[in-house]
């Protein structure tokens, strides 16, 4: 097995990474029984942060928290880093999905080849960075609604709460169960997101443009080389095996509980919405 | 005179005995009497609570027990039928159940200031009009088991109020348009809002609860179309900042649709935001649910060899 190593998280991205996933999942813990306060669960979360009062603390610290990375983020990577284009949308996304798609349904033979970032991953980053925007404009609308009410008629923020109420929804879906799956379900366990690197089976297997650019180029400057060490390790093997497994098992146990959560609350929802709103 | 061993333990076992039949004569004779003292009582107890035992016990555990008696409020004589365990107790005239307009008279004998903002109320003006099924006192209070709002057993307790107010207000048939015209969702709009919600979950500030007694009053509950209703919009900022509530807050609340479910406009036009709101949401979830599960089980489906690849 090669010891070659790609970089393709530098430290920034990975602390910015780890500040939002963190608020995030906080904003999620402490909103959610909010929405559904009769539950027995609702009652068991907000325990757990010790109280209603707690509760509301953390929700708002995280929030500002996830506004301020979020405004960071753009700021450093738009503004004062030279801006990277291949995280925007192009022609070839639509292609490589479409020829995903009959992959998929064994129509073709042919996986489409991706280069930095596959549709997907796009996907993944702008529906996030637009819920964290629509988040962060109704949050900061309902934190005092007085103040707010000075500038927008009542209804007006009561929409925000719709829209804050859904789109956290919707972000869940696509983070708790999206997101895990794809980059640290399949193959757990993923620590690019703490070290930054990922193997080269994985380069050649996911961002193959990618992995061909730079493999021309042995200096790459994201290549790292790793000198093969054959000194036998055999029970760390096992140890370590032995860790994975059973760190798997608990992250499937997770998922598979946060899942049909996500499930049972789309479910609620979305009746909620049609009974009050439609019908 | 001197007598035998014998005898002398024979006469002594006829004094033992003796003593002992005697003792048992007098204590069953008082039990007889002492029981059929009592049976005395009992055969001739024709107090309230050897009819009415229900509503004399219930009588009992509620808060007038020690001020206020039967007589009270179903007449009949003070003196003979003040207590419940009254001598004699038919001999007198009694007024039976009073309608539920003469009720709010009698409670009035104690109760005056609250009866008198009762009788600005809309549910007095609608019960005065002949309407039947408007509440008295009674119908939020209870009749014979009234205990204090502050007591959680109350009816009246404060996180209690939302039900009480929805056993009529959620009822289709009492409010039905053509006879009141009034909505029955409130209580389920009320259960989406923060004061809900908080509320319930224990919240600090909202402990206090604001239930629909703080924002639309409850002996004196008007209409909305009533200028001196609480909930008239005019009035509405004075009713948000009222003292324990958000006082100095600078409530600009003006006409505002307080409860969540009412439709907001878009400006003058008649384009229902928040149904436009929900139909994108709905979509989009449904979209997103689709999506992240399809792609899944296509993955997964993918993988499987029940057709190998050529």
């Amino acid at each position: 097995m090669s010891e070659l190593k790609f970089k393709r998280f530098t430290l920034n991205q990975r602390i910015q990474h780890i500040i939002f996933f963190m608020s995030f999942i906080l904003l999620a813990y402490t909103g959610f029984p909010l929405k559904f306060p009769d539950e027995w669960w609702s009652r068991w979360m907000i325990a757990s942060v010790g109280g209603f009062d707690n509760r509301t603390l953390i929700h708002h610290i995280s929030g500002f928290a996830m506004i301020g990375i979020s405004i960071y983020h753009v700021v450093f990577h738009a503004i004062l880093e030279k801006p990277r284009y291949d995280i925007l949308f192009n022609l070839k996304d639509v292609q490589d999905f479409w020829q995903q798609m009959l992959y998929f349904l064994k129509i073709s033979n042919d996986h489409p080849k991706f280069g930095r970032y596959t549709w997907k991953q796009k996907f993944e980053y702008f529906g996030g960075g637009f819920g964290a925007v629509i988040m962060g404009f109704t949050g900061i609308l309902m934190l005092n609604p007085f103040e707010s009410m000075k500038y927008f008629p009542l209804g007006l923020i009561q929409i925000a709460g719709l829209f804050h109420t859904w789109e956290a929804v919707l972000a869940s879906i696509a983070v708790f169960i999206g997101h895990f799956y794809d980059e640290h379900f399949g193959k757990f366990p993923n620590l690019s997101w703490l070290t930054g690197n990922v193997s080269e089976e994985e380069m050649e297997h996911e961002h193959q443009l990618e992995y061909e650019a730079s493999i021309d180029d042995y200096n790459a400057k994201n290549v790292i080389k790793k000198t093969g060490d054959n000194a036998t390790k055999s029970h760390y093997d096992v140890r370590n095996r032995l860790i994975i497994v059973f760190s798997k098992t608990v992250f499937t146990v997770i998922f598979l509980i946060v899942c049909i959560w996500m499930l049972w609350i789309s479910y609620h929802t979305l009746l909620e919405a049609v009974e009050t709103y439609i019908l | 005179m001197k007598m035998s061993t014998g005898t002398t333990k024979k006469i002594k076992t006829i004094r033992k005995m003796t003593i002992v039949a005697l003792f048992m004569f007098v204590v069953i004779n008082s039990v007889t009497i002492v029981t059929s003292l009592k049976n005395d009582t009992v055969e001739k107890d024709i107090s309230c609570y050897h009819c009415h035992s229900t509503e004399v016990e219930q009588f009992q555990n509620s808060v007038h027990y020690t001020n206020i008696s039967c007589v009270d409020c179903h007449g009949g004589d003070k003196a003979v039928n003040g207590t419940l365990v009254s001598a004699d107790v038919m001999s007198r005239n009694f007024t039976g159940i009073p309608s539920r307009v003469d009720v709010t008279k009698l409670c009035a004998k104690c109760h005056n200031k609250t009866v008198e903002l009762y009788e600005e109320s809309v549910h007095w003006n609608k019960l005065m009009s002949g309407r039947e099924s408007a509440p008295s006192c009674l119908d939020c209070h209870g009749t014979h088991n009234i205990l204090s709002h502050t007591d959680p057993v109350s009816t009246t307790y404060v996180s209690k109020i939302p039900q009480l107010c929805a056993g009529c207000h959620e009822n289709q048939t009492k409010m039905q348009a053509w006879y009141y015209g009034i909505a029955t969702d409130r209580f389920d709009t009320y259960k989406r809002s923060y004061h809900y919600k908080a509320s319930i979950l224990g919240g600090g500030k909202a402990k206090s609860l604001a239930t629909c007694n703080d924002c639309h009053e409850n002996h004196n509950t008007k209409n909305q179309t009533d200028p001196t209703s609480a909930i008239y919009p005019a009035n509405l900022v004075k009713t948000c900042e009222k003292e324990g509530c958000h006082s100095g807050q600078n409530v600009q609340i003006y006409g505002g649709k307080v409860h969540e479910g009412q439709s907001v406009y878009l400006l003058s036009t008649s384009v229902d935001l928040k149904r436009i709101v929900t139909y994108f949401y709905i979509v989009m979830i449904l979209f997103e649910l689709s999506f992240t599960f399809g792609l899944i089980f296509l993955g997964i489906y993918s993988q499987m060899d029940i057709r190998k690849r050529e």
